[in-house]
């Protein structure tokens, strides 16, 4: 009886809300239907491969047929204690921490060049320095590696003629050089998107407001520390986080000009998951792993979580923190 | 700086772009050199005779003028799927609560970190148990797929930034949900509409592995970017044509860019206004 | 296994079952044309590009001696070629006739059910025009039927090339003006260092292209093969069944002398971050004198207008090749899908394609070698480089073969290990690596563990197999090797 009654209560109470929350699905049907395909988009190209990728972290598996051979957590294990990963995982960030800063600032500078409406011709540099956006990263990397070695011959013979040094430099091909120049590539590759949000940042600044401080006799250097970068604040973020995410995924252009070398000297994670799945050029007897490449992508994009929380919670911060003194 | 030496100002972004976009002149020059020139003239993008007969031999060699086709048909038709599918998605999850949305959110932004995978098999099984395979449509749906998170959350931002009252007086006024979005919103989407439709276009049109591995026993279905590989063997590849072909390829999108452009920015500024 | 399958299926359940989906599905194209009413339409793939010439040439004359066949070639993107056919299989859309890819094991793709067996066609007096031992258990015989056949002839897969131009400005020349072939590492040596300092270090002694990391692979293969290594970089020493990296002198002797060329600037310096192909286009403009590469070198370099140049293989420390290139009896190229719907015609163009009177116009095309070895003849053949090289058909030798003595062997799977020899060589070359034989210690035992754990995991699993498998100590690598069945 009693039992009857307690649990008869909570079932009313249940009820109530589940049909207070039919209503509200009921209400919302528009809202479903006119989400209903990006999600199944969503679920059936983009989560299901991934779920199936997971699947395949457990076997040893050429990518032929139906992957058998089954082997736990040994692929893990393998990543997890490959000093090439890690060297691979460091050279990433050497990578990102590089691009990001020294892009963004570069194209900071720039839009606030760009974006002064009595410049003439902005339109045009606009269009200049975001064409390389156009064009996909593997064009690039050939172009960019034939004329590296075009390129390499003129410097060395001015470097030789002055007398900077007697000995020439395999610019792509020296391990000190090799990191830095794909770095450079990568800046020139993506600058013109950053430039384009950052242009369109700077767009949502009202004018009135510089105008209000130019009355006030503050100089550009004030202006610019008072109200633009105040203003670009939550666009930054945002611009920030792109540029970080894009970078780690960096790898068409390390494919293309250095192939990761020499001796893994520019390897970077995906071009270390590229070598496993595919099996290295001229290997002897090497036979592609797709299980292990999938289990080395996780476990990175494992790590990369881990990181986008931590920098998510740290810019949150920075920005309360910034924007309670402010 | 730019009130005092606008000159300066010039000198310093002309040389820059120039700088910036010499691997394009070379590419254009490299188009017109023969494979003797190519090698042998270093740096120099200009070529001694311009070899026009390139373009041809590209134009015939890769089968460009069904490949352009292809390609124009699969940029167009991703470029609507995908605007429509993020437009009405951002609208819906931006201006609109639903019991479940911050379930669809977290679902969403999850996936930008995790590994797409590497292969292709679970996409490649899909599209034959729909019977697409070797068709143009299970390239437009994949591509369309692979922008929609990109795009979602462009517009959710666009349309977060949106006046409500346009809205409010509109629905006063008797309008439905349906009336509202087609209507109101997405007519004043338009500068949104043109940066995720770009940034699409210039994904679908460059794209290589997907047209190849839909298109696998079709190829008078393959696109621009796949059909580029024509001019790449075994141990040689013909280099002159394929800057040749390059140059058609990024020719369209560059010209889509130089249209598109000022809506572009606009765009983007839209959607990134809190 | 299992588990994976159902979720597959289940998602794609759900994926089938949604509206849109089968919307879409109804817009789709028509999958496949149909053939036409007179005649069959064959679907043939390859990768063959710059071979395409000869190929189609074959195609029209194949059509116009079977007046009903047609055949629909595509030629895929080379380095997606087995993703394509695995594709193509798995979803019934694979062609007729197709080159089978070279990697996997042909092992692999019978075992997949992709391939028709051919012993309906391929009779004892089919097989008989080919030379002796050309079908082989474990090669191109598997269970007993027949599942393709060879096609190329056993070839020196690499040569040194000789910039003539070059050579004749550092006065390499004999008493008659005619270039002076090196043929020991210290006439290279020689030979560069005369290039080198005749020139003011303008041109280099030899150059390679190693971006794609197979170049410095490439020349480590011709010299430790000349001085007598017989795996190169393929394969164990089969003498003893071990890799032999460390253990094997030749190659750090050949490593140190590299080192010796770089420190003493022959060699052309952006050799480790251009291409192989850019590499061929700077040797061919003079840049420097010297580069190996294979047949496939000849062909660009004729269209260039670029014929002075000659060749040699397996340089020596004295002179006389102590070890060849090794190649089985029997190997594969060409095969028909299990499903292919005009199995008689599919058949008739891949005999077509095997024949004596094509592999000819393959050899006189400058493409190769061929199966049958009175076509590689150097009188029928007008260029004079590749007339050199179809001359060294000699230095390739028939090798042994584990899987012949014992078909189980070809079952086993050897995981790949990082660093392999590309990455190695290249950390030695450019000093990432300091200690040369430790390196190679290590590079082989790591290979040699891999090795080991594949074949315990083989036994694992049941198969008859031991290391024991892959020795052969009576082997004599100056002569052809019969492998005997087990």
């Amino acid at each position: 009886m009693t039992d009857i009654q307690l649990v008869g209560r909570p079932r009313a109470l249940i009820a109530g809300r589940a049909s207070r929350l039919r209503r509200r699905i009921a209400a919302a049907r528009w809202s479903y239907l006119y989400v209903l395909p990006m999600l199944v988009l969503l679920l059936a190209f983009v989560i299901y491969p991934i779920i199936a990728s997971l699947g395949y972290t457990f076997y040893r598996w050429d990518g032929i047929g139906e992957p058998g051979d089954f082997v736990g957590l040994a692929n893990f294990a393998r990543v997890m204690t490959d000093s090439i990963f890690w060297g691979a995982l460091r050279n990433t960030f050497f990578y990102v921490l590089l691009v990001v800063p020294v892009q963004l600032v570069l194209a900071l500078a720039l839009a606030l060049v760009l974006n002064n409406r009595r410049l003439r011709g902005r339109t045009l540099y606009r269009t200049l320095f975001f064409l390389p956006v156009v064009t996909s990263a593997a064009v690039v990397g050939v172009v960019v590696q034939l004329l590296f070695s075009n390129f390499g011959d003129v410097v060395n013979d001015v470097l030789m003629s002055i007398g900077l040094t007697d000995e020439y430099v395999d610019w792509l091909g020296d391990p000190s050089f090799a990191m830095i120049i794909i770095i450079g590539v990568g800046i020139w590759h993506t600058l013109g998107y950053n430039l384009v949000y950052f242009l369109a940042g700077l767009q949502t600044i009202p004018d009135e407001l510089y105008e209000a401080a130019r009355l006030d006799g503050a100089g550009a250097l004030a202006s610019f520390r008072y109200i633009t970068v105040p203003m670009l604040r939550s666009v930054g973020v945002v611009i920030v986080l792109l540029s970080v995410i894009g970078s780690f995924q960096v790898f068409d252009l390390v494919q293309v000009l250095t192939n990761g070398g020499p001796y893994f000297a520019t390897e970077v994670v995906n071009t270390y998951v590229y070598h496993l799945a595919f099996g290295g050029f001229g290997g002897t007897g090497v036979e592609r792993d797709v299980g292990l490449a999938s289990a080395a992508s996780f476990f990175y994009g494992m790590l990369l979580i881990v990181f986008a929380v931590a920098q998510a919670l740290f810019l949150r911060v920075l920005v309360r923190r910034r924007g309670g003194r402010a | 700086m730019t009130r005092r030496a606008p000159w300066l100002t010039h000198a310093f972004l002309l040389l820059g772009g120039i700088a910036w976009l010499y691997p394009f002149l070379w590419t254009l020059g490299s188009s017109l050199k023969s494979t003797d020139e190519f090698f042998g003239r270093g740096l120099n993008p200009l070529p001694g005779t311009p070899l026009w007969a390139n373009y041809g031999q590209a134009w015939q060699g890769a089968s460009f003028g069904q490949y352009f086709l292809n390609t124009l048909t699969i940029t167009v038709a991703t470029v609507v799927i995908t605007l429509l599918v993020t437009a009405m998605a951002g609208y819906t999850l931006a201006r609109t609560e639903f019991p479940g949305k911050g379930l669809v959110l977290v679902v969403v932004a999850g996936t930008v970190f995790l590994p797409h995978g590497y292969t292709i098999i679970p996409i490649f099984d899909i599209m034959d148990a729909l019977g697409l395979l070797n068709s143009l449509w299970s390239i437009i749906i994949v591509q369309s797929a692979g922008g929609i998170v990109f795009g979602t959350f462009l517009f959710m931002g666009y349309f977060r930034a949106i006046d409500h009252s346009l809205e409010d007086a509109a629905r006063v006024d008797g309008a439905g949900f349906h009336q509202v979005f087609w209507r109101i919103m997405l007519p004043l989407s338009g500068p949104m509409l043109a940066t995720v439709g770009l940034f699409t276009a210039i994904s679908a049109w460059n794209s290589f592995f997907i047209p190849l591995v839909f298109t696998l026993a079709r190829p008078e279905l393959r696109t621009l970017g796949v059909g580029m590989y024509a001019f790449i063997g075994e141990n040689s590849t013909d280099w002159t044509l394929l800057c040749a072909g390059s140059v058609i390829t990024l020719a369209p999108i560059i010209a889509i860019f130089l249209v598109l452009q000022r809506f572009f920015v606009n765009g983007l500024a839209g959607a990134v206004k809190q | 296994m299992s588990a994976i399958q159902l979720s597959r299926r289940q998602l794609l359940g759900a994926a089938v079952a949604t509206g849109g989906a089968a919307f879409l599905a109804g817009c789709g194209d028509s999958r496949q044309n149909a053939a036409p009413a007179q005649g069959t339409t064959l679907a043939y793939w390859d990768w063959y590009v710059s071979q395409a010439p000869w190929v189609d040439n074959e195609v029209k004359l194949f059509q116009q001696a079977n007046g009903k066949t047609t055949i629909k070639k595509t030629t895929q993107v080379t380095d997606k070629y087995l993703d394509l056919v695995a594709l193509a299989f798995r979803s019934g859309t694979a062609p007729d006739v197709l080159l089978l890819p070279t990697k996997p094991k042909l092992e692999t793709h019978v075992g997949e059910g992709w391939l028709m067996p051919l012993d309906k066609w391929a009779t004892p007096e089919w097989r008989s025009r080919f030379p002796a031992n050309s079908f082989v258990e474990g090669v191109n015989i598997f269970g007993g039927k027949v599942y393709s056949a060879p096609f190329s002839g056993l070839a020196p897969a690499l040569q040194l090339y000789i910039h003539n131009g070059v050579f004749k400005e550092a006065g390499l020349t004999n008493p008659d003006g005619s270039v002076l072939i090196p043929k020991t590492w210290d006439d290279i040596t020689r030979a560069a260092e005369a290039i080198t300092s005749k020139s003011g270090g303008k041109v280099f002694g030899l150059g390679f292209g190693n971006a794609q990391k197979g170049a410095l692979p490439w020349l480590i293969e011709l010299f430790c093969r000349g001085a007598g290594s017989p795996g190169g970089t393929q394969s164990v020493d089969y003498r003893t069944g071990r890799w032999t990296y460390g253990t094997d002198r030749n190659y750090a002797d050949f490593l140190a002398l590299l080192l010796d060329w770089k420190s003493r600037g022959f060699i052309y310096p952006n050799s480790m971050s251009i291409s192989d192909e850019q590499a061929r286009a700077f040797f061919s403009k003079g840049r420097f004198g010297m580069i190996v590469g294979g047949v496939w070198n000849q062909a660009p370099w004729e269209e260039a207008g670029f014929k002075d140049y000659s060749l040699m293989t397996l340089p020596s420390p004295t002179g006389t090749p102590q070890g060849f290139f090794y190649g089985a009896p029997g190997s594969y190229l060409m095969g028909l899908s299990a499903k292919a719907r005009n199995p008689d015609q599919a058949w008739a163009w891949l005999d077509w394609f095997y024949s004596p009177a094509a592999g000819k116009r393959w050899v006189q095309g400058g493409y190769g070698l061929s199966v049958y070895p009175e076509n590689n003849d150097p009188a029928g053949v007008t260029s004079p480089t590749f007339k050199q090289y179809v001359a060294m058909a000699n230095t390739a030798l028939v090798g042994p073969v584990p899987a012949i003595r014992n078909p189980e062997i070809a079952k086993v799977e050897v995981a790949p290990v990082q660093p392999d020899l590309p990455d190695v060589a290249a950390g030695i070359y450019t000093g990432q690596l300091k200690d040369t034989p430790k390196a190679l210690k290590e590079l082989e035992d790591r290979l040699n563990g891999a090795l080991g754990e594949a074949v315990s995991k083989a036994r694992g699993q049941g198969l008859k197999v031991s290391m024991d498998d892959y020795v052969f100590a009576d082997w004599d690598i100056a002569k052809p090797y019969t492998t005997k069945r087990g």
